[in-house]
């Protein structure tokens, strides 16, 4: 128990996230019922995939990260909500690659800022998250837009019998096991790990650095579809929403803001138990004015005990 | 031609082959620096070829541009085609490239991802961003092999590199060289963090590797080492190409001749050089059993008031480390200040600057100065207290206190609330050394003082530090250069692997004798 505790960065986070389940389930018996796991997982499914989006920029280490997935995932939801649907452009044929590449595009250039013009991370995503919250302003107007249409709310509930939220996290995970398969997340690794090794290696540390960033939006795109599909409109003040949750929810995954360690798997579970903890606070009837400072010290008292659980694996090994 | 004053075509090393690789006219300087001023050399295939030189010499800047991570300002690398034909080679515009191009480089730097396996680390760079050329059962196969001839043995290629021990960790470094079948292997000072029953196995993988017509690129501090398995040597002296020497003509003397100039600057003794000073009895400073590196032998040692203590050695032998515990106290060992018959260990460096020591650090930009502030600021740094009145600082008292020292070091500056930044390099290294000569310390630790600042600011500093002498402070100076130590030090401790591996007195000091020690030689006088 021990040794797969010390081994696995995410090992904390996979226990947590079981005893968690187990809490959930005794608060609330209807939390088991099947019926009631697509509707879960949809609400799930947007700040899992805001998370799994916030982890490339990490895991590319030199101080990486991305601070614009939640607002550049509001901004795909809006263009959805306020431009395709009313002009009939709703079909997934079109709504899909559009996601796709309008996030990828903005990942692309918040590694190109990063790598080739060398502005501090935070620096470039916050101006980034900036320009994208403004954005977002633009496009909201003074009326909220909203809409949906058939497979959107399917992609909110389910197809057949397979919930939609599963699709989403579904495709994202898809998509990392097949990088898996190339070299590129080897290289990915290698460049987090010690950029100075893999460089004099001759990995090609910036395309690997700005390819992880890509990749972040690419995910944000999946991300701004599954968010529009639950919340059928587009606010604006949802934009900074996830973007701090996202990076708690990778921290207690396992994965080191150094870049040294980390997994996308770690993510999903550091998401589970966040999005379980404030299910579990709400099932206990905790009230409302004292939920978030109950939710910020649980929060605090993971990611500190399990960033401690990862050095000691990591001076074990030095 | 490269400039090679051996005239010696005639004997060959024994396989040597065409020449696979040659650098001609290379130069690079880093602004106002000039790391490399002219190097010329032929490297050929299936020999050994050691490139020698003292600090400074221009060694790391030469590989940094054979392996792409710098471009020369002037010069041509050119690289043998696989029909022998040497040709401009390809822009060496990354490692990516190089290795490409066939030079591939181990560090002295153990250059391997801790946190990843073995495997991973021994392929590593082999691929492109997204296609593996090979497979996993083919990795792991050759990956073994050459382990197996480096190692002598197995070893866990699915253990993350950073649970090996160093020498296996170097061992992964090398593997990844090997295995991509160079032509031109460089190794970097890389046989240092080898043990020796590693470093002879991997000796006897480049001599197979030789007679296949691999060429090799060996620096090494390692004298004895170079004489075992170098074809040719060619020297380097302040970035200059100057000599190629067979191995047969390489004699330790000889190279230390070459590396030392000492033909051309009078027997290696200088204008400034002061007369040794009596050595006042009275010690200042102790070092007890202090242990720089595991498994290097401990240091101990006595300062004595009134001398001045040089440091030297190639760089990375631990005369850093041993400066900064000087100043911060040692972790194993101790650091005694000693005061007649008080000894009082120092627990760090606050409690150093309390017990009367000042430390300079060598990095100025980085750790010393603060670039927003202006002279005066910069000045009156750690000394705010006697500018202080009811808590408030008083620029009138901290103006005058700096025009003292403006004066006896020379400073030559505008106003004293101009900013640091607008002085020269020497200038403001003045004002860091008046910043601790103001708590008037009784000992002094400098880390390289005059790297990279002009040759009067340098005269100032060295007339600095006899004054400072004879008014019985003692002084320690690392120093990259080997003539400050001649002129300035009453002692100089040279540091091989972690320890002090010679002492040299006063009366011993010349550039033969501190250079043949840097090289681990006795004295060839």
């Amino acid at each position: 128990m021990m040794r797969f505790l010390r081994t696995r960065p995410y090992a904390f986070a996979l226990v947590l996230l079981v005893v968690l389940l187990i809490a959930n389930i005794v608060a609330q018996p209807a939390f088991a019922t099947p019926s009631n796991w697509p509707e879960t997982l949809a609400i799930f499914a947007p700040f899992a995939i805001a998370a799994f989006a916030s982890t490339p920029a990490i895991m590319s280490g030199g101080g990486g990260i991305d601070i614009s997935i939640g607002p550049l995932m509001t901004v795909i939801d809006m263009v959805i909500v306020a431009d395709l649907l009313p002009h009939g452009l709703g079909s997934p044929g079109i709504v899909v690659p559009f996601c796709l590449i309008a996030g990828a595009a903005v990942g692309a250039v918040n590694g190109t800022l990063v790598t080739v013009l060398r502005f501090q991370p935070v620096v470039a995503t916050l101006c980034m998250n900036f320009i994208l919250t403004g954005l977002a302003t633009q496009i909201e107007g003074s009326l909220t837009p909203q809409g949906s249409t058939w497979w959107t709310d399917d992609l909110a509930g389910s197809f057949g019998p397979v919930p939609g939220g599963l699709i989403s996290i579904g495709v994202v995970l898809l998509i990392w096991l097949g990088l898996s398969r190339t070299a590129f997340l080897r290289n990915l690794y290698a460049t987090g790990g010690d950029d100075a090794a893999a460089f004099s290696a001759g990995v090609d540390v910036t395309r690997v650095r700005i390819l992880a960033y890509t990749l972040g939006g690419l995910f944000a795109g999946i991300g701004g579809l599954a968010l529009m599909a639950v919340l059928r409109e587009g606010e604006a003040g949802d934009a900074t929403m996830y973007t701090l949750v996202a990076l708690a929810a990778v921290a207690l995954g396992g994965t080191a803001f150094t870049g040294k360690r980390g997994s996308l798997i770690g993510t999903l579970f550091g998401a589970g138990c966040m999005y379980l903890i404030t299910n579990v606070l709400s099932a206990a009837r905790v009230p409302d004015t004292w939920t978030d400072a109950i939710y910020g010290g649980l929060l605090l008292v993971a990611v500190i005990f399990g960033a401690g659980l990862a050095n000691a694996t990591q001076a074990r090994t030095a | 031609m490269p400039s090679s004053p051996s005239h010696s075509p005639a004997s060959p090393a024994a396989e040597a082959g065409p020449v696979a690789l040659r650098v001609t006219g290379l130069a690079k300087a880093f602004g106002p620096t000039v790391a490399l001023r002219s190097c010329s050399a032929e490297f050929r295939s299936g020999e050994v070829h050691a490139i020698m030189g003292e600090n400074g010499s221009g060694k790391s800047t030469l590989v940094k541009i054979l392996t792409g991570v710098y471009r020369p300002d002037a010069g041509t690398v050119e690289l043998a085609s696989t029909g022998g034909r040497l040709a401009t080679a390809p822009a060496l515009r990354s490692p990516g490239a190089a290795i490409r191009a066939g030079i591939m480089a181990v560090f002295q730097e153990v250059l391997v991802v801790d946190s990843r396996s073995v495997l991973e680390n021994t392929w590593l760079g082999a691929d492109t961003v997204f296609r593996s050329n090979l497979s996993k059962a083919e990795r792991q196969e050759r990956a073994r092999a050459v382990f197996a001839e480096l190692l002598g043995g197995a070893i866990d290629l699915d253990a993350p590199a950073g649970s090996l021990p160093l020498s296996q960790r170097q061992a992964c470094a090398i593997a990844r060289v090997l295995l991509r079948e160079p032509k031109v292997l460089i190794l970097d000072e890389a046989t240092s963090a080898l043990d020796v029953a590693t470093r002879d196995r991997l000796f006897d993988g480049i001599r197979r590797r030789r007679a296949g017509g691999m060429a090799t690129v060996f620096i090494s501090h390692r004298m004895d080492d170079i004489g075992e398995i170098a074809d040719r040597v060619t020297v380097l002296r302040s970035g200059e190409s100057v000599g190629t020497l067979e191995r047969a003509e390489a004699g330790p003397d000889r190279l230390v001749q070459l590396m030392t100039g000492a033909d051309h600057l009078a027997g290696g003794k200088s204008a400034h050089q002061r007369t040794g000073r009596p050595r006042a009895a009275e010690p200042v400073l102790g070092v007890r059993d202090l242990r720089l590196r595991a498994g290097a032998a401990p240091v101990s040692f006595d300062l004595c008031a009134g001398e001045v203590v040089g440091l030297a050695g190639l760089e990375g032998h631990g005369q850093d480390e041993f400066l900064r515990a000087l100043w911060e106290g040692g972790r194993s060992g101790r650091v005694l200040r000693l005061t007649g018959a008080a000894q009082t260990p120092i627990r760090s460096a606050r409690h150093a600057a309390a017990l009367g020591l000042g430390y300079v650090p060598r990095d100025r930009r980085g750790e010393s100065l603060f670039a927003p502030l202006s002279v005066q600021e910069n000045f009156g740094v750690v000394t705010a207290g006697a500018d202080s009145r009811f808590g408030l600082l008083s620029p009138a008292t901290r103006r005058a206190r700096l025009a003292a020292y403006t004066g006896s070091l020379g400073i030559r500056m505008g106003k004293p609330s101009d900013l640091i930044t607008t002085l020269s390099g020497g200038n403001q290294q003045k004002v860091i050394i008046a910043r601790w000569l103001a708590r008037e310390p009784r000992i002094l630790l400098l880390n390289d003082p005059t790297r990279g600042i002009d040759l009067g600011a340098k005269r100032d500093i060295y007339t600095l530090l006899d004054k400072l002498a004879a008014d019985g402070v003692a002084v320690v100076m690392l120093s990259t250069e080997v003539d400050e130590h001649v002129e300035l030090m009453d002692r100089v401790l040279v540091f091989r692997e972690g320890t002090v591996g010679g002492v040299l007195d006063r009366d011993q000091l010349s550039r033969a004798a501190l250079v043949s020690a840097f090289f681990g030689q006795e004295a060839a006088r």
